[in-house]
């Protein structure tokens, strides 16, 4: 699926140089389900902005499906982001001022599809995440684990091959949280493939493999056998 | 706690400087062009105060009938002959004077210089206490007489130390005749309606008296029921505890005593007019409400500045909801927070007047240089309205922001952060829309009025203007007497390819007519028919063409003036034919009409017809007009070939000199003369779009501020969009549509608007411009471009930042 090789990411400012990733090489197969563990300010947001493409590599190469996309410009990684990538964040960020069925369809309205297609897409995702009785709320009127089941469902309705979970959980109580991770853990087991980044050591078992970031280094990766 | 309150709105406009800046000088633009307009208005409707009796100064104006088909609507004057009959008719009245101005060729020594002389009746200097450095008020009981202001004196006779012995010095009118000097009297101000700039009248500098033009040329105002010349003002001085109305009536009296029979028809009413007014006479006359529309602008301009306010205020305020719940919880009351609020857009309210009258210091200088009017700034008279305006403009525009952020609970401003509200507003969307239908109907206004006055450009078109030297004040017996002498020497030069001599150039604003009729016996067939006094070579050099019948000649006696006959040959334009009844051009040809007068009735045989020519040309419809061959014209037309014309005005002024060595030459291109008219137009155009300018661009800095903003609330929205794949374009397009709603609502208002208030201008015009729809949909969408130009400019910058920052720190 993506193949990080040798690369770094630094952060300037007028005096001090600051590293966020130094010379990390990971490998993620297609059909995944990573998560990426550290404590905080190890590099794993960055990690995942990249990989996301959402941030560029300082240096280093980025091969995302048999392409170099380390030097792309915006507008070209924005085209392969939206094909191929889905975001979930720990905040949700959901549009405050659009309903669950609109704000999942905004995944949907860049990409030159149909209205009746978009609503039937949209349905059916609802229905699978289990937020179909929501469908006209606004996000103000649903409870966490609601919204982030909407915010799942809006990184999965465009079919995309990767989903990208930075921290889903952390806004939630256990009971929701557990109910995100099995339905990540479910959308894996259809062949997505998902790369989490948590606090969790408990939902990072629910991933195949772990890797540990410190000081924006891979210190270790840990494979565990299917849950 | 008041400090307390400075403080806080003090650093609050710091932090956010960018809105701030836009908020200030929006206001300061707003008050700037408001205070001018107001100053500048009361200025040009107050003049004349530097005179004692102001209050009790009054005018007659003339009220035309609709049909008279003039141009104007009333005059600022009436015959002179009818200044005979008022201090019987109104015998309250304490003085009476009127006016007649006259050019004449004055001689000092060896020096001539044309100068226009203001004859007036004695009383004069009753009604107007002028300030006399020699000499006194009765200056001008002597027939002889002569008042120089001192620049007239120190202009005739040399230098400073003349004006003190002028008195008994000589000047000599036209060769004939002398005046003696009486005495001199200190300069008018330029804010007397003598001197007004809104005409461009000669100031007053001559006073002589009226009996002088009994002799000078042989006129007397007491048998003056012919000419009514704008500036030639009737002038009352009605006691000191008159009551108007009984003034009214009693000039209605002598009006319909005294005033002719068929001048009734023409002229319908008298009016008395403050001396206040005279300056603004011109534009009531008219019929174009300039003076209270620049107030209406002003205004306007100062609300879409206001709205401005209101605006980016309530949208900064709301993300301040935090602080307001913060406050509340700790005790703040209602009223308190209100009124931190409102002292924060005093201040800024303030700031801006400060701006304002730095602003004004450096226009009002400006303005004044190049319009010759002393408009002043006087602070301290102006201060409590000045105060009271900038209080007004903070309290309102502060007040429905301030209204908004105290009206929430605590809890709901703490909870609620920044959202929602300050997004979604429909008083916001009303404000926007209200300044674009401000901005839009004037943009509209002034491309009707612009397009307009193109179009009344082209009647330079109407004739070779370009080749054509005129000839002034031919109308002098000496000047007359070799007008042929003068034509058959200029027609020889070079490049001179005609001349033609005639009592009016084309684009001279006079109306000079008759009643005509073909039957004199039906009084019902009679119109009001234009003279045009011509010669032979008229319709050669201004290329009026023949349409029918043939053209005046030298050869047959009845086509030239005849001593005595009671018959004429003329020509008449198509419309004067067709208005006589006849059902084309050639069966005119041969047919008589008559002139007909208070006791005798002239013949006049049609032998040619020409194309109707707009003589008077601009806003005038064509009239029906008379062309007969008179001599002793008053203006001569040299057409001249557009090559080497320096050379040729020096031949044409070379042959004046040898064959009229005693007056200097008076001459203008026609050009000129339809630049003197033209310039009226243009002005009151340049006027508008200077407001229009200033509504669209505060409407553009307050929208440009708001969407910026509306950008950073959306900062989320927009980064979260930009994730799930929106292009640049497609997040700018959002952003605009946001605010394009309003616009076009705006839209839909100020169209309709503009399409009707602009019938206002159009109206005074013959020929109307085809389309307004059409320009007034193109000023709506240019609006409407502005307005999308001015937030993509923010939005594309909001578009293209990485929309990882806008989530980072949620």
């Amino acid at each position: 699926m993506l193949k990080l090789h040798n690369l770094s990411k630094y952060y300037r400012t007028d005096e001090v140089e600051t590293v966020a990733l130094d010379n990390v090489n990971i490998e993620i197969e297609s059909g995944e389900f990573v998560a990426i563990m550290g404590p905080s300010g190890c590099g794993k947001s960055t990690l995942l902005n990249i990989v996301g493409m959402l941030d560029s590599p300082s240096e280093g190469d980025y091969i995302f499906m048999g392409e170099n996309v380390a030097g792309y410009p915006e507008s070209k990684l924005s085209n392969i982001r939206k094909q191929n990538i889905g975001f979930i964040f720990q905040s949700f960020n959901l549009i405050d001022e659009l309903t669950v069925e609109e704000n999942i369809e905004l995944a949907l309205l860049y990409h030159n599809i149909p209205a009746s297609e978009r609503r039937e897409r949209v349905a059916k995702v609802m229905d699978k995440v289990g937020i179909a009785h929501r469908a006209k709320h606004m996000p103000s009127q649903l409870s966490g684990g609601q919204q982030q089941r909407v915010a799942v469902a809006r990184a999965v309705v465009g079919d995309q091959a990767m989903i990208l979970a930075d921290e889903p959980t952390g806004n939630l109580d256990s009971a929701h949280g557990q109910e995100v991770m099995e339905m990540l853990q479910s959308l894996n087991a259809e062949g997505t493939t998902i790369v989490m980044v948590t606090h969790s050591p408990a939902h990072a078992d629910y991933a195949r493999r772990t890797i540990n970031l410190f000081d924006g280094h891979v210190v270790t990766e840990d494979l565990r056998a299917a849950v | 706690m008041l400090k307390n309150y400075i403080t806080i709105a003090l650093r609050n406009i710091l932090k956010n400087r960018l809105y701030a800046f836009i908020n200030i000088i929006g206001l300061a633009i707003g008050l700037t062009v408001y205070v001018f307009g107001s100053v500048l208005v009361d200025y040009e409707k107050n003049h004349d105060q530097y005179f004692a009796n102001t209050d009790r100064i009054y005018t007659i104006n003339s009220i035309f009938s609709p049909a008279a088909n003039i141009g104007i609507k009333r005059a600022d004057t009436t015959y002179a002959a009818f200044g005979e009959f008022l201090k019987t008719g109104m015998p309250q009245l304490e003085a009476t004077a009127r006016i007649k101005r006259q050019e004449f060729l004055v001689t000092i020594g060896d020096d001539d210089y044309y100068q226009e002389i203001r004859f007036t009746d004695p009383d004069f200097t009753k009604i107007f206490d002028l300030d006399y450095i020699v000499g006194d008020a009765s200056a001008l009981d002597d027939p002889s007489s002569v008042i120089f202001t001192r620049s007239a004196a120190e202009k005739f006779f040399g230098d400073a130390n003349a004006v003190n012995d002028a008195i008994g010095r000589t000047i000599l009118l036209d060769h004939q005749n002398s005046l003696t000097v009486a005495a001199v009297v200190e300069d008018l101000p330029a804010n007397t309606h003598f001197n007004s700039s809104v005409l461009g009248e000669d100031d007053m500098t001559v006073l002589a008296p009226m009996s002088a033009l009994k002799q000078l040329i042989d006129y007397d105002p007491a048998l003056d029921w012919g000419n009514i010349s704008l500036g030639n003002r009737m002038y009352l001085l009605a006691p000191a505890n008159h009551v108007v109305a009984e003034l009214e009536t009693s000039l209605a009296v002598t009006y319909e005593q005294h005033f002719p029979e068929d001048q009734k028809e023409f002229i319908i009413e008298v009016k008395l007019e403050p001396l206040t007014q005279a300056n603004t006479a011109f534009w009531d006359g008219i019929g174009l409400p300039v003076i209270d529309s620049i107030s209406i602008l002003a205004v306007l301009v100062l609300v879409v500045a206001c709205v401005n306010y209101t605006n980016l205020a309530t949208a900064q305020n709301m993300g301040r909801a935090r602080e307001v719940g913060l406050r509340r919880t700790l005790g703040a009351g209602r009223r308190q927070l209100l009124i931190q609020f409102l002292t924060e857009s005093l201040i800024v309210a303030l700031i801006a007047l400060l701006i304002a009258l730095v602003l004004l210091e450096w226009i009002i200088p400006f303005f004044n240089q190049s319009l010759g009017k002393v408009v002043a700034l006087d602070h301290l008279a102006i201060l409590p309205w000045l105060a009271l305006t900038t209080v007004a403009v903070g309290l309102i525009s502060g007040g429905y922001p301030a209204y908004l952020i105290t009206r929430t609970t605590p809890i709901d401003s703490l909870k609620d952060g920044n959202s929602g509200g300050a997004r979604k507003s429909l008083v916001r969307a009303i404000m926007i829309g209200l300044q674009f239908v401000i901005a839009i109907f004037m943009l509209a206004m002034v491309m009707v009025m612009y397009f307009q006055n193109q179009k009344v450009k082209q009647t330079i078109d109407l004739f070779p203007t370009d080749q054509i030297l005129v000839l002034e004040r031919l109308d002098v017996d000496e000047i007359a007497q070799q007008t042929e002498t003068l034509r058959n020497e200029l027609i020889r030069l070079p490049n001179v390819e005609n001349v033609s001599f005639m009592s009016q150039v084309p684009f001279e604003q006079n109306n000079s007519s008759f009643e005509a009729n073909i039957n004199p016996g039906d009084e019902a067939a009679g119109f009001s028919m234009n003279r045009l006094a011509i010669d032979y070579e008229f319709l050669s050099t201004l290329d009026v063409a023949l349409i029918a019948g043939r053209n005046v000649s030298r050869e047959i006696a009845l086509d030239g003036p005849v001593e005595g006959a009671e018959q004429t040959n003329v020509l008449v334009n198509e419309l004067a034919a067709e208005k006589l009844g006849f059902a084309s051009p050639e069966t005119a040809i041969g047919q008589s009409f008559y002139q007909i007068g208070d006791d005798s009735s002239r013949q006049l045989t049609i032998v040619g017809v020409v194309e109707n020519q707009n003589i008077l040309g601009f806003h005038n419809n064509v009239k029906p007009f008379t062309f007969n061959v008179q001599s002793g014209q008053r203006v001569g037309t040299v057409r001249f070939t557009p090559i080497g014309v320096q050379q040729t005005l020096q031949d044409i002024e070379a042959v004046w000199d040898r064959v009229i060595p005693n007056y200097p030459m008076q001459s203008k291109f026609l050009d000129e003369t339809f630049e003197d008219v033209y310039t009226i137009y243009r002005s009151i155009n340049i006027a508008l779009a200077a407001f229009a300018v200033l509504a669209l661009s505060l409407a553009l800095i307050g929208l440009f501020g708001l969407a910026a903003f509306m950008a950073e609330q959306r900062t989320k929205e927009i980064g979260i969009r930009k994730i799930m794949g929106a292009s640049v374009p497609q997040v700018v397009r959002l952003l605009i549509w946001q605010f394009s709603k309003p616009v076009l609502w705006a839209l839909l208002v100020a169209l309709p608007l503009a399409y009707f208030s602009m019938n206002l201008y159009l109206n005074f015009f013959s020929d109307r411009i085809g389309l307004p729809a059409g320009i007034i949909m193109i000023a709506g969408m240019i609006g409407v471009i502005a307005a999308w130009g001015i937030v993509a400019m923010h939005a594309a910058a909001v578009a293209r930042a990485n929309p990882i920052n806008a989530l980072r720190y949620e």
